[in-house]
């Protein structure tokens, strides 16, 4: 256990012990006045001796101390080591805690979730990010200190690449379910529109395309490409209303479904900040880019053209058309692939997978090893200093009333 | 300062053995207590004298007559009475006061010597009168007997302040018109002022019988101060920077000195002298100079 300043500069304050030996040193200096009449018989070659002499000693130690602290603190301490090499034990949550082999006394029991909260507080539910906080545990623990790793046999919260850890890991496999993730129901992805009147000649070529996403989800086995064509029909016969269309100045939908806003110029406020909370906007060609930056493209067509481009606003997405939604102008809405392509811009990405099996994913040595994250002292030097000053204050204050 | 006669009671107690007297008490001016050199009637015989006319017929004593057929006149030693003047120095150094005992100045001390020798006198019958001499110059209570007397002298007493300094020559002639020759005159000072010491010369000179009580305070004597002092003479406003415990040495060589050289002075020119400390009691220097000499009780 050593003690380090992230701020060694801090300690010039230290010079500030001057002042409390100044103080005390003061009233040596001056003279107590005395009335005698016989000053004639006094000798003047006597003149009053400077002597290094303090008052109130114990007053003068605890006002030193207390300057002394605060220097210190302006220093800001940290502490290394001193945690202990007790071994860690830590348990996927979900994984069985009775295959834990014997470990020695003073073992830390943990849950291998954030904050690695111990065994004795609730089972965490919700899933964890397996690798990151395996990678978390292997930087903040010293270096020596032995780590017992319980898993079950597939997890979830892998990561692209296995761990490679600083310290060797006693990996155990044991029995246990883990926490399943809240896998989330692939709903029915429907398209809201909001049309200026001049933007009408574009309805049908995106109510074609959700018709055929309705398609796609009733009959998964049914050939896409087949009913790709505009089938307006599908409108009317869906209960769920999977296409609402409505003028510029209608209720925007909830944000999870995307809204097509066909009007030229700029977004309105309450689309944009629709968009910023976690909405996806299609615009039509003739919008304004809502951004400064001019956004990715995310869609060519055969020639290599920019058919659309995307960027993140906020939470959420805008994508723009570059193209006249006709034919003319965007041959590609003609495709059997569009409704496909239009989906594939609007849809959120699909998360990475992350289940992986326990077996396969041990960590391997020969990591990166970490510099020991140190430990914070400032509360404690700032309890002290507080301490100080109490102790300071009635010390002084009570001198005084001896003197009264 | 102890009640409105400034006397403690028990030195008011230890007074009645102590009786005022003069060395030069003058005859001439009624029947008192003290011996005089003038002849007279009176109780002690001191001699007899041819007639001479004019001489009253009661005085001749007839029995010599009888022996010897010449007229004499029988003369003895006149009592006379005394007039005691206390002359209270209230320059402003007489305010300093020990740190020991904060409300006890030397003026406190002079004012309550002062109480005593009117006591004194009241008790013998005696004329006394009292001079304050400081910064406002020259205050008189012109000399009388009597309670009321006392009274008086110690109602101006209650109004004396220390301040200021010794004054001029010329504000103290009313001094040698009232203190006439052969009175006492108790000089109560603490002496620091060179006229003070001149004024019990001059009074000595001419005929008055001074005598001095040296007020100083302890401090004084012992100089018990520790660390670095700032001493302030009041009167002058000098200061001095020292460090009490280097000076002590030197200053209490120095002032016992400059005392035993104002002793042999006042000495020399007829100046009965003694010193009183503020610790000390009330009636030590009174008790020095008004002591019953041999001479006396025999």
């Amino acid at each position: 256990m050593s003690l380090g300043l992230l701020a060694p500069l801090g300690l010039a304050a230290l010079a500030a012990l001057l002042l409390p030996l100044l103080v005390h040193l003061a009233r040596r200096e001056e003279q107590v006045p005395t009335d005698f009449a016989a000053l004639r018989w006094l000798a003047a070659k006597f003149r009053p001796r400077q002597r290094l002499r303090f008052e109130e000693i114990l007053l003068l130690l605890l006002r030193l101390l207390l300057v002394a602290a605060l220097a210190l603190l302006l220093a800001r301490p940290v502490l290394f080591g001193g945690r202990g090499d007790a071994a860690w034990l830590v348990v996927l949550p979900g994984a069985d805690v009775a295959d834990a082999p014997a470990l020695p006394e003073g073992t830390q029991r943990r849950w291998l979730a954030p904050g690695f909260p111990p065994l004795e507080s609730p089972l965490p539910s919700a899933p964890v990010a397996t690798a990151s906080l395996l990678r978390q545990l292997d930087a903040e623990l010293p270096a020596a200190t032995p780590v017992t790793v319980l898993v079950t046999a597939h997890f979830d919260g892998a990561d692209g690449a296995r761990p490679r850890l600083a310290r060797p890991v006693d990996w155990r496999v044991v029995d246990g379910a883990p926490a399943e993730p809240s896998a989330t129901p692939p709903g029915e992805f429907a398209l809201a529109i909001r049309h200026a009147p001049e933007a009408d000649a574009a309805l049908p070529y995106l109510r074609a395309a959700v018709a055929a996403w309705q398609a796609v989800a009733e009959a998964p086995a049914a050939d896409v490409n087949a009913d790709a064509d505009a089938n307006a029909v599908v409108v009317e016969r869906g209960s769920a209303e999977p296409i609402d269309v409505a003028g510029l100045d209608a209720a925007l939908p909830e944000r999870t479904r995307p809204l097509a806003w066909l009007a030229p110029g700029e977004l309105p406020v309450p689309v944009l900040a629709w968009a910023r909370e976690g909405g996806t906007a299609l615009l039509a060609s003739q919008a304004t880019w809502p951004l400064a930056e001019a956004g990715a493209v995310v869609w060519r067509d055969d020639a290599g053209q920019p058919l659309a481009r995307a960027a993140v606003l906020g939470r959420g997405r805008v994508v723009q058309l570059t193209r006249a939604l006709n034919p003319a102008a965007m041959p590609a809405l003609l495709q059997p692939d569009f409704p496909r392509q239009l989906r594939a811009l609007l849809e959120p990405a699909p998360p990475a997978p992350t289940r992986a099996s326990a077996a396969a994913y041990a960590p391997m040595p020969g990591g990166p090893s970490f510099p020991e994250t140190p430990r914070d002292v400032s509360p404690w030097l700032l309890w002290l200093v507080a301490a100080l000053f109490a102790l300071e204050r009635w010390v002084a204050s009570g001198r005084r009333g001896v003197a009264a | 300062m102890s009640g409105p006669d400034f006397i403690p009671a028990d030195v008011r107690a230890r007074l009645k053995a102590l009786r005022l007297h003069g060395r030069r008490a003058a005859g001439g001016h009624g029947f008192g207590q003290h011996a005089s050199r003038s002849r007279g009637a009176g109780l002690e015989f001191a001699q007899y004298r041819a007639y001479e006319q004019g001489d009253e017929p009661r005085q001749v004593d007839w029995k010599l007559y009888a022996r010897s057929d010449r007229f004499f006149v029988r003369e003895s030693e006149r009592d006379s009475p005394l007039t005691a003047w206390v002359v209270v120095d209230a320059t402003a150094s007489m305010a300093q006061g020990d740190a020991a005992r904060p409300r006890w100045s030397r003026l406190d001390a002079a004012r309550a010597l002062a109480a005593c020798v009117f006591e004194l006198a009241l008790r013998q019958g005696d004329r006394f009168g009292l001079a304050v001499i400081g910064g406002d110059g020259l205050r008189l209570v012109p000399a009388g007997s009597g309670l009321r007397q006392r009274d008086r002298c110690l109602l101006e007493l209650q109004g004396v302040r220390a301040h200021g300094q010794w004054p001029e020559e010329s504000k103290l002639r009313p001094l040698w018109e009232r203190i006439g020759a052969g009175h006492l005159a108790v000089l109560v000072s603490d002496d620091f002022d060179e006229a003070a010491v001149t004024l019990a010369e001059r009074l000595s000179a001419a005929r008055r019988e001074v005598l001095n009580v040296q007020v100083l305070t302890a401090e004084e004597r012992d100089f018990p101060f520790r660390g670095g002092r700032r001493f302030r003479d009041a009167e002058s406003g000098a200061e001095m920077l020292s460090d009490a415990p280097s000076a002590r040495a030197g200053f209490i060589a120095a002032f016992a000195q400059a005392r035993r050289e104002l002793a042999v002075r006042l000495a020399a020119s007829g100046v009965q002298r003694t010193e009183y400390f503020l610790d000390e009691a009330l009636d030590q220097p009174l008790r020095r100079l008004f002591a019953p000499q041999a001479a006396d009780r025999a």
